[in-house]
Formats: structure tokens, C-alpha cells, sequence
């Protein structure tokens, strides 16, 4: 009886999933598989050209390497900054620790497009980073800071920053400090305390951290096309560029290549860190 | 065992977390080789002391010694002990042989001696065949030893133990014990052991100390404590015990007669003076129940209480409550509302400095 209930409670999260999220994925592989058409969403003939396109051509590895590189250098960047600061928030105590966490949500709740302005201003030719600098006579000519791909780095990071932080956090708040004090009774000092139990059991909070991150950068849009500009464009702006240009199909394609891109990655990640290895208490 | 070494010496030591003091002036010495149990209630300030020797805490004031050195000032990693944690502390991440492993790497032993050391310890702690295995895929009782395995496999100056046994089941615990105190013995381990199991204490130890409030009620050999408790509290913590008020009437050197409200009844004396007005303890398998045609004090039975191997008799008196155990070997033929006598061994009651108000 009890299981009948659980079943039927997940029922319309399921059929909700099925007709929203599986059904389009389909359809959109149906399109992805079939020639363009200029008056329809997609042509009759059925063909792989789309997904050759993609993968045989230099100018769309260079894409792809270049998403992966940004995504990449946002997940390290959050990595390394995320970390300590995780670190720093787990100890302290519980109520602090949560109006520390609300000051972390905050920028988030700004909206993407208005940071993006942010840094626009910023990092313009005519910008305040350029302005200051030519003041303080540092520089001649204004830097290219904008329509770059470091930009894109920096301003992903920084909304994404807090998904890290705020993942690696929890993990390690709720670690049972006896773990902490088993080392040391064995004598590791606070470094090795950290590197060999510390940063181990920490990998759940830190492989979610990263998928977070990374399937956000992968998905990211307005940042990107704010700070990149057409020189530094990655997967999503073709996939949007594809769109406005009613290549449907093509688009399609690219929307698939990207989604493959993450299942892999994501594999990686979680095949690196095995957080499944720290479950159970070890009690 | 006065001219034993002394591995671990508490000297003075205080603690005490803003308002409260969990350990108060408490000096203790634990000899090589031996098992020191502290027992006490929860909130005693036992589990404080093991966290002082760890160096986990510091103390206020006071000093802590392990093996002759002063370590007070010194963090955990570089005092010389290992320790036995209540949740075990396994590390999830690891394989047993890995944790065991764990203490010989951080003192960089080199490998192939590690792995014959952790080999060993397994093999003592009856794990041989578990190396591979992790932490979760075991259960209760085997990674408890795996603690265990992992805490001696460093050889230790002292052994920690912080109530290691409370998570397991009453059988599995008590197999631990007698597992417990003989390795520790063919081991010569020195040893503390923290439990508010009073049983627990009295198996495994050569000297206990009841603690309360931060202080060292009494300390001794698991005998000497149960058999002469100092105070009222220390004879109802380890076990139950009848508590009877009254005034010393007459003494020699070794006994004496307390009159009590229910009637004369003999005690062994320590130090009080006839005159004086005491409370008396004795355990209630030391109280014999005779026919009411007999001596001793008069009672009626209350009820009784039939547990296995002994029958325990509720019985009120002049003097208040009674309880006797008596051993289910021979028929009993009292029941309920029958009139009996009691009597015991001066040698069995104890004066007890009563429970302050």
C-alpha cells in the first residue's frame, strides 16, 4: 500500500519529465538527424551531415577546444578560490555559518544580464580598469580587456564562484570531526591531516561543486555573448547563431555535440574523484 | 606496583569550558602495562581527561606526562599515544589494511615493515582475511577492531580508549572485553579506558576512578571500589547497593554496631567514633534472608523479582528499603508479605560519606 503511494506521488514528476524534458530531447534529435529546409524546421531527407559538419571541421574543434578551455579554467579558478573559502565557512558556527552562506547568495541575486554590463563597464576600452590605468599613466593606449576570452573567464567565474564555495561548504560542516582527530591521534600534523582525510572526504561536496560549475558554464549564455563578443564565441553562441539563422537542424546537431560533451565530462569528473568512495560513516 | 613505570601522569589538571568545569584538579598516575578505567556518569568530565592526554584540550592549569615527558604544551600529533574513538573514526576513503596503515605512514615507517606490522595486527585482531575490504562493507563488531588494530599497530605509549564498546550489542560487547583485556595483556599495553558500563570498567581493568563533577570520587582496584565504595555515590553507581542511616553504638578495632532504626546491625569501620552518626552501605548479594524466628534485622517483602540466576527480594524495614539478591541455587520459599530477617558480614557493610543534598 505504502509503495503504491510512493509510486503514484511520482507520477506527475514523471510524466512532467517524460513530456517536458524527454519527448523534446527526442524531437530534437529527429531534427538534428535530418537535411535543412528553407521553409520548413527540417528537411525530408534523413542524413549524419550535420553531426560531420560539426566534427570534421577545424573551425568547430577550435569551438569545442575553446569551450572546454574556458570551462576548464572557470572550474580551477572556482577550485582554487572556492576551496579555502568553503574551508573558511565550514568552521564557523552553524548560525554564522548561514548568514555567511546569505551574504554568498547574494550577487546571485543579480541578474546575469546587468553583472555582464558590470563588467562591461569595467573592462571597456573606455572602461574603469582602462581609465585608472591610463591615469595613473601605467599604460598609453587602452588594453583589449573586453571581447576576450579571459573576460568570459572572469565573469563566469565569479557568478559561479558561489556554487562551489556553497556545495564544498556543506560537505565539510557536516564532516565528523573524530575523522579529523583519528589523524592526528596517528600522528599527522595539520597538513597532512588536510591532504590525506581532509581533502579525500571533502570529494562529494567538491565533485558536485564541479558539476555545477560546469555544466552551468556549458550552458551559460548572456555572459558569454556580453564579454565575448563575435572573437570569442563558444558552443552555445553557435548553437544560438544556428538558430537565428533557421538552421535548425544544424543547430540541432550542435546542441547534441555540446550535451555529449557533458555526459563525458561529467563521466570524468566522477570517475576522478569517486565521491561515492567517502559514503558510509565508516561507523 | 609502586616501583612500576609510570606511563601516564596527570598532574593538577583543571579545565573548564566558559562557566563549567568539566575536570576539576584531577591527578592520576597509569602504570606501564596497565588498564586505568574512567567511570562515571556522562558530563563527569571523563571523556574531558582522555581529550587532555590526547591533546585535543588544553588544560587551564596543571600538567599532563606521558611517558616521563611533559607534553602539556605539545599538539596530539607529536605526543606519543593512539586512540580508540566511540564512532571508530574509520576513514571511509580507505581500505583496512590503508587505515591500519594509516599511523605507520605518518611516522613514515617504510612500507615493506608496514605491511608486515598492519599484516600482524590484523591477524591479532582476528581480521587477516579483511585487508581489502572497506570500512561500510564490515560490520559493528569488525570495525571495532579494525580501530583497535589501527590504534596498537603504532605500539603507543598509551592506549585511548573512548568508550569503544558502546556502540555494540550487549554479547558482542562483552566478547570484547575479555578479547580487549587479554590483548592488551599479551600485549602489555598501557591503557585508558573511558565507560559509564560500571560492568564494563570492572572486567576490564587493573585500577578504576569514579568520576563526578570534574573529580576523582575514588580510585582503585575494580575490588576495592566495589567492595569498600568511599561514598554513597560511588556505591550506587557500580551497582546497587542498601544505604541504612544510624549512629555507632560500639567498636572495636576492625568492626563496629550501628544502631539503626529497624535494630543493631554490624558494620566494618574505617574511621568513625562511637557517637557518631553514619550511613552504611552493603550489597545486596551480601544480605542473607533468614526466617523471622531468626536474627538479624526484620522485614517483609515487598515483592520479588525472579532474574535467571538470582532472585531479587524488595523488602521494607524500620530502617527503609531492603533489596537481596539471592542466587537461584536453592528452593526459595518466601513470598510476598512474609516477615524475614536479614544479616550480613560486618565485613560486607561499608560507612559511606552520604550524598550531599
Amino acid at each position: 500500500m505504502k509503495r503504491a503511494w510512493a509510486w503514484a506521488l511520482l507520477v506527475p514528476p514523471l510524466a512532467m519529465t517524460l513530456l517536458l524534458f524527454v519527448g523534446p530531447l527526442m524531437y530534437l534529435f529527429w531534427v538534428s538527424v535530418h537535411e535543412a529546409s528553407p521553409s520548413e524546421l527540417y528537411g525530408h531527407a534523413f542524413t549524419l551531415h550535420n553531426y560531420v559538419e560539426v566534427i570534421g571541421d577545424s573551425f568547430y574543434l577550435a569551438i569545442i577546444r575553446r569551450t572546454l578551455g574556458v570551462a576548464a579554467a572557470i572550474l580551477g579558478c572556482c577550485l582554487l578560490i572556492g576551496y579555502p573559502v568553503a574551508y573558511f565557512v565550514a568552521l564557523q558556527p552553524a548560525r554564522r555559518r548561514t548568514y555567511v552562506l546569505l551574504l554568498l547568495l547574494f550577487p546571485l541575486m543579480v541578474s546575469n544580464v546587468v553583472r555582464a554590463y558590470g563588467w562591461v563597464a569595467i573592462l571597456g576600452r573606455r572602461g574603469v580598469l582602462n581609465t585608472s590605468l591610463r591615469e595613473l599613466g601605467i599604460i598609453d593606449a587602452p588594453l583589449d580587456l573586453l571581447y576576450t576570452t579571459e573576460a568570459v573567464v572572469v565573469g563566469l567565474m565569479t557568478i559561479l564562484l558561489p556554487y562551489m564555495v556553497i556545495s564544498i561548504a556543506n560537505t565539510l560542516s557536516t564532516l565528523d570531526r573524530r575523522y579529523e582527530e583519528a589523524a592526528q591521534a596517528l600522528g599527522a600534523g595539520p597538513v597532512r591531516t588536510f591532504l590525506h582525510v581532509t581533502l579525500p572526504l571533502s570529494t562529494p561536496g567538491v565533485a558536485s561543486g564541479m558539476l555545477l560549475v560546469f555544466l552551468l558554464t556549458l550552458s551559460a549564455y548572456v555572459t558569454i555573448t556580453l564579454l565575448g563578443g563575435p572573437r570569442s564565441k563558444l558552443l552555445v553562441s553557435m548553437i544560438y547563431d544556428g538558430v537565428t539563422a533557421f538552421q535548425w537542424p544544424h543547430a540541432a546537431a550542435l546542441a547534441f555535440v555540446l550535451l555529449a560533451l557533458a555526459l563525458m565530462l561529467t563521466a570524468l569528473i566522477l570517475a576522478v574523484l569517486r565521491p561515492g568512495r567517502v559514503e558510509g560513516t565508516g561507523r | 606496583m609502586t616501583t612500576a613505570t609510570i606511563d601516564v601522569r596527570l598532574t593538577g589538571v583543571r579545565k573548564s569550558f566558559g562557566a563549567v568545569v568539566a575536570v576539576n584538579d584531577v591527578t592520576l598516575d597509569i602504570d606501564r602495562g596497565t588498564i586505568l578505567s574512567l567511570l562515571g556518569p556522562s558530563g563527569c568530565g571523563k571523556t574531558t581527561t582522555l581529550r587532555l592526554i590526547a591533546g585535543f584540550e588544553q588544560p587551564d592549569t596543571g600538567d599532563v606526562y606521558i611517558r616521563g615527558k611533559r607534553v602539556t604544551a605539545i599538539p596530539p600529533y607529536r605526543r606519543d599515544f593512539s586512540m580508540v574513538f566511540q564512532s571508530y573514526a574509520l576513514f571511509p576513503h580507505l581500505n583496512v589494511a590503508d587505515n591500519v596503515a594509516f599511523g605507520l605512514r605518518m611516522r613514515r615507517i617504510p612500507s615493506n615493515d608496514r605491511a608486515a606490522a598492519v599484516k600482524n595486527a590484523l591477524e591479532l585482531v582476528k581480521l587477516g582475511a579483511y585487508a581489502d575490504r572497506h570500512p561500510r562493507q564490515l560490520s559493528g563488531g569488525q570495525q571495532q577492531r579494525v580501530a583497535l588494530a589501527r590504534a596498537i599497530v603504532v605500539k603507543p605509549a598509551v592506549l585511548l580508549l573512548d568508550e569503544p564498546l558502546g556502540a555494540l550489542d550487549k554479547m558482542l560487547r562483552e566478547e570484547m572485553q575479555v578479547e580487549l583485556r587479554n590483548l592488551q595483556q599479551r600485549l602489555g599495553i598501557t591503557a585508558l579506558f573511558v565507560t559509564h558500563d560500571q560492568e564494563e570498567a570492572l572486567t576490564l581493568s587493573d585500577r578504576v576512578a569514579v568520576m563526578r563533577g570534574g573529580v576523582i570520587e575514588q580510585i582503585g582496584a575494580p575490588r576495592e571500589i566495589y567492595d569498600r565504595p568511599r561514598s554513597e555515590f560511588v556505591a550506587g553507581f557500580l551497582g546497587a547497593s542498601n544505604f541504612l542511616d544510624g549512629r555507632v553504638v560500639a567498636r572495636n578495632a576492625e568492626t563496629a554496631v550501628v544502631e539503626t532504626p529497624a535494630g543493631r546491625v554490624p558494620v566494618m569501620v574505617e574511621a568513625a567514633a562511637v557517637g557518631d552518626k553514619v550511613r552504611i552501605a552493603i550489597r545486596p548479594e551480601r544480605v542473607r534472608l533468614t526466617d523471622a524466628q531468626g536474627d538479624g534485622l526484620p522485614a517483609r517483602i515487598r515483592n520479588i523479582v525472579y532474574r535467571g540466576p538470582a532472585t531479587h527480594f524488595y523488602m521494607d524495614s524500620a530502617a527503609g528499603s531492603l533489596l537481596s539478591y539471592r542466587q537461584n541455587a536453592a528452593a526459595d520459599d518466601w513470598s510476598i508479605g512474609d516477615e524475614v530477617r536479614c544479616t550480613w558480614d560486618a565485613a560486607s557493610a561499608v560507612v559511606v560519606e552520604p550524598e550531599r543534598a
